[in-house]
């Protein structure tokens, strides 16, 4: 299988990232944070120090590092978390159902009214659609860095610093750009919410909300923390008030070799390759009418290519390329919103590769492309 | 030298300040009590040295602690 669904989940692993997971479950299985025995302070200081690579990976520092099931759940915890006593909300029409779900559930109590801010192929015209919206109930921002859809990277320094001036709740959803690009809590995001598992290269079932501190987020999970035991109220020093419950150590520990596997790699290089083969890929699709590809020549984009083939519906050809050994997702990629602004009725077929893949692998997939066109047509 | 054992919030502010301590060369350890005051995680940094400093050096870095015993000079 050559799998070019790394926006969903990167696939394989770097090494160092199997062996971190190996290495945890071998001699971090005690519960962080909680007992005084060799093994559980062991563990909790793996944690701990899973906890700092992050941190100085987005700018934190590392007691705002809350690690979570996913990215969802990040983004949950935070639209939540800063919206329950109400307000009004923006999000952008790129966001995934992980955005658009949680915030169309809240508008649908009386408290909460929702705002969705048009994104254009144009930063500028971007930026000013998320402008005309602020009202002065606006509590909070939600915005994707960039889309899993197409993959376009948002204008979300400008965005943030419209939230600054407007003392509004800046939440991005990193989950595309976080280990192609720096993300720092510095670029003037308020909460951070990412996957573990897509470009940082942890294993499923991890996730991220980094916080600058500034905007307190009520807990929507109240548990057992370690800490203020004989207390029957969530603590509210972080991380402990948002990490209910024993915490993915093992989870964590991958996520910190991956983010080290990144550093040593060097991000650049691996958005450089990724890019190469993106450009590689759009190239092969252009030189035939058959092919549809979803990018706008203003637009900047992650290493995702968003594709049809005419007269083909997404699915089938996803279908088809399956049964040749690749792995692409087609369809409407949990983003409503995305594929409604698009367009695109059948949905698109997403490829999205990561460092492991090459070129050689990228012309045997257009080969298989050209010969279902051929025999479906 | 004075020691002292400060009644840490949570097992991370625990670690946060035995870094920081032992980053200004002053000795200290995490250890565990179950029979702490309300409001801790029962994990205590035990500083056995220059404990004003020490002190001193989580108020200004903002890290929440309860002084619970000054072992007096060694």
């Amino acid at each position: 299988m050559i799998n070019f669904d790394n926006a969903a989940t990167t696939y394989p692993k770097p090494l160092s990232v199997r062996r971190a997971v190996d290495d945890a479950i071998r001699k971090y299985g005690g519960n962080a944070g909680r007992g005084g025995h060799s093994l559980a302070m062991r563990t909790s200081e793996a944690l701990y120090s899973a906890r700092e690579t992050v941190a100085d990976f987005f700018g934190a520092v590392p007691e705002n590092v809350v690690f979570t099931m996913n990215c969802t759940y990040a983004l949950n915890m935070a639209i939540q978390g800063i919206m329950c006593d109400g307000g009004h909300i923006i999000i952008s029409s790129m966001e995934h159902n992980s955005v658009a779900r949680p915030v169309t559930a809240l508008a649908m109590k009386k408290n909460v009214t929702l705002s969705v801010a048009e994104v254009f192929p144009e930063d500028n015209l971007t930026i000013e659609s998320f402008r005309r919206l602020i009202r002065s109930d606006t509590r909070a921002v939600v915005c994707t860095l960039a889309g899993n859809v197409t993959g376009q990277i948002l204008p979300y320094r400008e965005i943030a610093g419209i939230c600054r001036e407007n003392n509004i709740c800046f939440i991005a959803d990193g989950a595309q750009l976080c280990g192609i690009r720096e993300v720092k809590l510095s670029d003037g995001i308020n909460i951070l919410c990412t996957a573990g598992h897509k470009g940082l290269y942890g294993i499923t079932g991890t996730g991220l909300l980094v916080t600058d501190g500034k905007y307190p987020i009520k807990p929507v999970i109240q548990g057992g923390t370690g800490s203020n035991s004989m207390s029957l109220l969530q603590p509210d020093i972080l991380p402990d008030s948002l990490e209910s419950g024993t915490p993915n150590v093992i989870g964590a520990m991958s996520v910190k070799a991956g983010i080290e596997f990144i550093r040593k790699t060097g991000m650049q290089k691996i958005e450089q390759h990724e890019n190469l083969l993106c450009r590689h890929f759009i190239s092969l699709l252009e030189k035939n009418r058959d092919f549809v590809v979803y990018r706008e020549p203003a637009a900047e984009y992650v290493p995702i290519v968003s594709f049809n083939i005419k007269d083909i519906p997404s699915e089938r050809t996803a279908a088809y390329l399956a049964e040749k050994g690749f792995g692409l997702r087609a369809g409407f990629h949990c983003s409503a919103l995305a594929h409604a602004s698009l367009g695109t009725k059948d949905g698109t077929v997403r490829f999205a590769p990561s460092v492991f893949n090459s070129i050689s692998e990228t012309d045997r997939l257009f080969a298989e492309l050209r010969q279902h066109r051929t025999i479906t047509v | 030298m004075m020691i002292c054992i400060a009644e840490m919030p949570s097992y991370t502010y625990a670690v946060k300040g035995k870094k920081l301590l032992s980053s200004k060369n002053i000795r200290c350890s995490i250890i565990r009590n179950e029979k702490t005051s309300s409001g801790s995680c029962g994990y205590m940094l035990n500083i056995d040295e220059n404990c004003e400093k020490a002190l001193s050096l989580l108020d200004k870095s903002g890290i929440s602690y309860k002084k619970i015993t000054d072992g007096g000079a060694l």
